[in-house]
């Protein structure tokens, strides 16, 4: 099962004199979630473009479910879906009307259609907005009718543009929960995001983009370890207080460092957030914030784009 | 339901499947329907009323009612302006978003825009059979051509709205801009509407306006449907019929090259 669904390789867009994709490489094996991070204007979607036929590449080749995106476009479209940044839905249809003229234009007899419909509005919970116009639909459900319009034809691969931008955090957490499914049944993802935590949850492999060159590419832990550390902070009440910390924590084999009543401290495991609290509690200090902060993009791209 | 194996249906089924998308949509939007019935029929009505003392000025043909003279150009009139209305369509399908997922589609983006062209064709027909209707109940158009004559005239117009419908099209592929294309489009129209022989017999303007309407291919469009409805001599509808192709084929042929452009960068 490890036959490549995604390969890319060498690619590049350019956009006049700019450019959009610099020799950029990724795979994804089937059944597996490719994340692909980086800040807006990173190049995360103009590579879905490339790869989802919808721009050709300026040189570097692209192969999509073994078929090539330029040469053989027709095979890549019928065997994808896209989610893009934007919800792709008419919304002067209903939510049954959209999913129906999608199997439709995918070669669904009219009954299959109505069918596959009702089946996915089950799934996405949308069938009682069902008859509805997808105009009134909430950014929620609007997102939930997009992918379910992107899921008709039970595509191979599945290429997810930011998928949850804009979402609240409940249509986050349930987005997240649909996507871990898909992949369960095999379906291949490449999800582009700008929060780490989602290609943590989600991705097996993530690709960092920054000005359209690869900065970075791994396993979310191999990532971490190689650009941001967690940091806690510790906040206290007094400058003296603040020395005394410094010396109780350093002495705990940890180095922090301190700035006005904040003391921060680089650390590798979960386990020395309490480390640190003990030696506090030893020196009868008591914080008036403490937390462990995650390494954030911020941390990948100041590393990664420094080098 | 991994048995399940779509890859694109014919294209055949892909314009209906689409145009049937587009009247649709124009359904579900019962004001939209309203108003684009309702244009026409204003028009119909401030026209023959405030044009009627026309007939007894000079160059008007001795012994015409005024509707009847009106009722052909307001037909290629209406045809056109709905032809305007098939671009700015086309625009919206380009921000509603629907169009980026046709596009990750297995499917001939020229499906798209022959699908917006005859969804607007079928619209435009159903326009102009109710301003028929309306005319020959309560203005009493009673053209001499008959039935026959005001089918003939019809189905003109709807050529020439679908060829310029073409155009529009075209122009909507590269502009893509709504409010831009409203505001030229009127632009445009308003002069290639009065100056012809739309309302008023061309022999009836100024030296200037004469020759504006004279070279006006509206003109020609409307004496072609004319003629048809009142049946005077057949002048001119085998030109309008060819000259509506050929701006339809290279209508079509911008129109297909300019939506192929990505759509965004």
């Amino acid at each position: 099962m490890s036959e490549l669904m995604i390969e890319a390789h060498e690619v590049s867009k350019k956009f006049g004199d700019v450019n959009a994709l610099d020799g950029v490489s990724v795979t994804a094996k089937k059944g597996s979630v490719l994340g692909l991070l980086g800040h807006n204007g990173a190049g995360k979607t103009t590579l879905v473009n490339l790869l989802t036929t919808m721009l050709p590449p300026s040189s570097g080749t692209a192969r999509v479910a073994g078929f090539d995106v330029v040469k053989q476009s027709h095979e890549v479209r019928s065997r994808i879906g896209l989610t893009g940044q934007f919800a792709a839905v008419d919304e002067q249809l209903s939510g049954h009307d959209n999913l129906v003229l999608i199997a439709r234009l995918l070669g669904a007899s009219r009954r299959q259609a109505h069918s596959r419909a009702d089946d996915l509005l089950e799934q996405f919970d949308l069938v009682d907005a069902a008859k509805r116009n997808a105009k009134i639909y909430s950014g929620g459900m609007r997102r939930r009718l997009d992918l379910a319009a992107s899921l008709v034809g039970n595509p191979e691969v599945l290429f997810l543009d930011e998928p949850t931008t804009g979402l609240d955090p409940a249509s986050r957490l349930a987005m997240w929960e649909i996507v871990e499914k898909l992949v369960a049944d095999g379906t291949t993802v490449l999800l582009t995001t700008q929060y780490l935590d989602e290609a943590d949850r989600l991705a097996d492999s993530i690709t960092v983009l920054s000005h359209g060159k690869v900065v970075a590419s791994g396993t979310s832990a191999e990532l971490k370890a190689q650009v941001g550390q967690r940091t806690v902070t510790v906040t206290l009440d007094s400058v003296s207080e603040v020395d005394i910390a410094l010396k109780a924590i350093g002495s705990v084999g940890l180095n922090p460092v301190a700035e006005g009543l904040t003391l921060t401290t680089p650390v590798s495991a979960s386990r020395d957030l309490a480390t640190v609290v003990r030696a506090l509690d030893d020196n009868g200090l008591e914080a008036h914030e403490i937390g462990l902060k995650e390494p954030t993009l911020d941390d990948v791209y100041l590393t990664l784009a420094a080098n | 339901m991994a048995t399940l194996t779509w890859h694109g249906s014919s294209y055949p089924t892909q314009v209906l499947v689409l145009t049937g998308r587009s009247l649709r949509a124009l359904l579900r939007t019962p004001a939209l329907v309203f108003f684009s019935i309702l244009q026409p029929l204003i028009m119909l009505t401030l026209f023959s009323q405030i044009f009627g003392s026309i007939t007894s000025t000079a160059n008007f043909p001795p012994g015409m009612s005024y509707i009847n003279y009106l009722l052909p150009a307001i037909l290629v009139n209406t045809a056109m302006q709905s032809s305007l209305a098939s671009g700015i369509g086309l625009v919206q399908d380009m921000s509603n978003g629907v169009l980026a997922r046709f596009r990750s589609l297995p499917i001939r983006p020229s499906t798209v825009l022959l699908a917006r062209n005859l969804s607007d064709a079928v619209r435009t027909a159903f326009q102009l059979v109710l301003m028929i209707a309306f005319g020959i109940l309560v203005f009493g158009f009673r053209p001499d051509g008959g039935m026959l004559g005001t089918l003939a005239a019809l189905g003109l117009a709807l050529v020439v709205g679908w060829a310029l419908s073409w155009v529009f099209i075209a122009i909507a592929a590269w502009v893509r801009k709504a409010e831009l294309m409203q505001t030229v489009g009127f632009l445009a129209m308003f002069p290639l509407m009065f100056a012809s022989s739309a309302f008023v017999p061309v022999n009836g303007l100024p030296g200037w306006l004469q020759a504006i309407a004279k070279v006006n291919p509206l003109t020609y469009a409307v004496d072609a449907a004319r003629s048809l409805a009142l049946a005077h001599p057949v002048t001119g509808v085998l030109g309008a019929l060819v000259t509506s192709g050929a701006i339809a084929a290279i209508g079509a042929f911008f129109a297909v090259r300019g939506f192929r452009r990505p759509l965004s960068v």
